[in-house]
């Protein structure tokens, strides 16, 4: 960090700038098992415990909390806020710990079901093309 | 709240029930229109994020036999498709790798299907993933990129030179139309309802 490097002794207020991944998550990783333990379309929504404790919260912890008022998932949370997602796996599940955001890992039976395929399949049809109009059905 | 308690209890915004995501991962090699067939349907503009995945080195570990594994960061890029307030669909573009030996677990995991993405004009570019998605017995489709209409190989050839079964589909689409891109997804949602019927 060329500024704002903090000078030796006690701790300032707060942290550096700019901060690295490892730092962030003080140095746990999510390891390759993660993708199972947290699918990347894994939902996350800030809990009203969340919203209370915001103002104690600083960087990227704010910054999930105050995003997940609106649920969405692990892969636009990181791309939104510019982090690796196994950083954004490391941070829910602390965050979730702390009774501050929900995570709801999708369940793999009703995904595949089959009435859940046909909700897709449906919805995706009423879909109009570029000239507006919906996919022909059969 | 007692750590003993269920996280999501009695909490005003525990009551947003986010929608069921369901995943589906659109796979090819380089430059064969993933971003661009996610982009056409998406309702927001696709996203990347970084993302880690596993390479298999070629050869084997001398002491232990084993494939060397190495982590590897890598773009990703994705949209959605908002179905109603309880369902949505997202569209994740594994990252372009004409290699054998890459794993996409972390990203396609759960997925309920495929598109492999095709350009007539490099076929092998997606050998890796259709190999990838049969291995894992993964429903998919490949889609055969009509890059400006023109297709070089017929379907079959395209077929035979895959090496793909029978059941899988293979069809032609534009990536930059909506309703193409549209119809190729609906062929994988189709694939993967018939095999929960049998
Ligand atoms: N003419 C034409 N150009 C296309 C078509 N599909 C994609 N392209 C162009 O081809 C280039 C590559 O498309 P992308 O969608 O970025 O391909 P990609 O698979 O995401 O590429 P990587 O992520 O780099 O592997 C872009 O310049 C697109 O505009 C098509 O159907 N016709
Ligand atoms: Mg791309």
């Amino acid at each position: 960090m060329a500024d704002g490097t903090p000078p030796p002794g006690p701790d300032p207020v707060g942290p550096a700038p700019a901060v690295r991944p490892f730092l962030v998550t003080a140095g746990r990783v999510a390891d390759a098992a993660s993708g199972r333990s947290m699918p990347v379309e894994t939902q996350v929504v800030t809990t009203a415990a969340g919203l209370d404790a915001l103002g104690r919260l600083s960087f990227e912890r704010y910054d999930i909390v105050a995003a997940c008022r609106l649920p969405q998932s692990i892969a636009e949370l990181a791309a939104r806020l510019r982090l690796h997602l196994n950083v954004v796996r490391v941070l829910a599940e602390d965050l979730r710990e702390a009774g501050q955001l929900t995570v709801h890992v999708p369940d793999a039976e009703a995904t595949h079901d089959a009435s859940v395929l046909r909700r897709l399949i449906d919805g995706l049809r009423a879909i109009p093309d570029s000239r507006g109009e919906p996919s022909d059905t059969d | 709240m007692t750590p003993t308690e269920p996280l999501t209890r009695g909490t005003a915004a525990a009551a947003v029930r986010p929608p069921l995501p369901v995943k589906m991962v659109i796979a090819g090699g380089f430059g064969v229109g993933k971003t661009t067939t996610v982009g056409s349907i998406s309702e927001i503009e696709p996203l990347t994020t970084e993302a880690s995945i596993t390479e298999v080195a070629a050869g084997v570990d001398d002491l232990t036999h084993t494939p060397r594994k190495t982590t590897t960061t890598v773009a990703m890029d994705f949209g959605c498709i908002t179905i109603d307030p309880t369902l949505k669909l997202y569209l994740f573009g594994t990252p372009g790798q004409e290699r054998f030996g890459f794993m996409w677990d972390d990203i396609v995991e759960g997925a309920v299907g495929g598109l492999v993405i095709v350009d007539t004009r490099r076929l092998d570019d997606c050998y890796a993933a259709v190999d990838y998605f049969e291995h894992k017995e993964i429903p998919f489709a490949v889609a055969v990129n009509a890059f400006d209409g023109q297709v070089e190989h017929s379907l079959d050839e395209v077929r035979w030179a895959l090496d793909v079964s029978d059941g899988v589909p293979v069809v032609v689409f534009d990536a930059r139309e909506r309703g193409s891109v549209r119809d190729a997804l609906l062929v994988v949602l189709e694939l993967a309802l018939a095999r929960t019927e049998n």
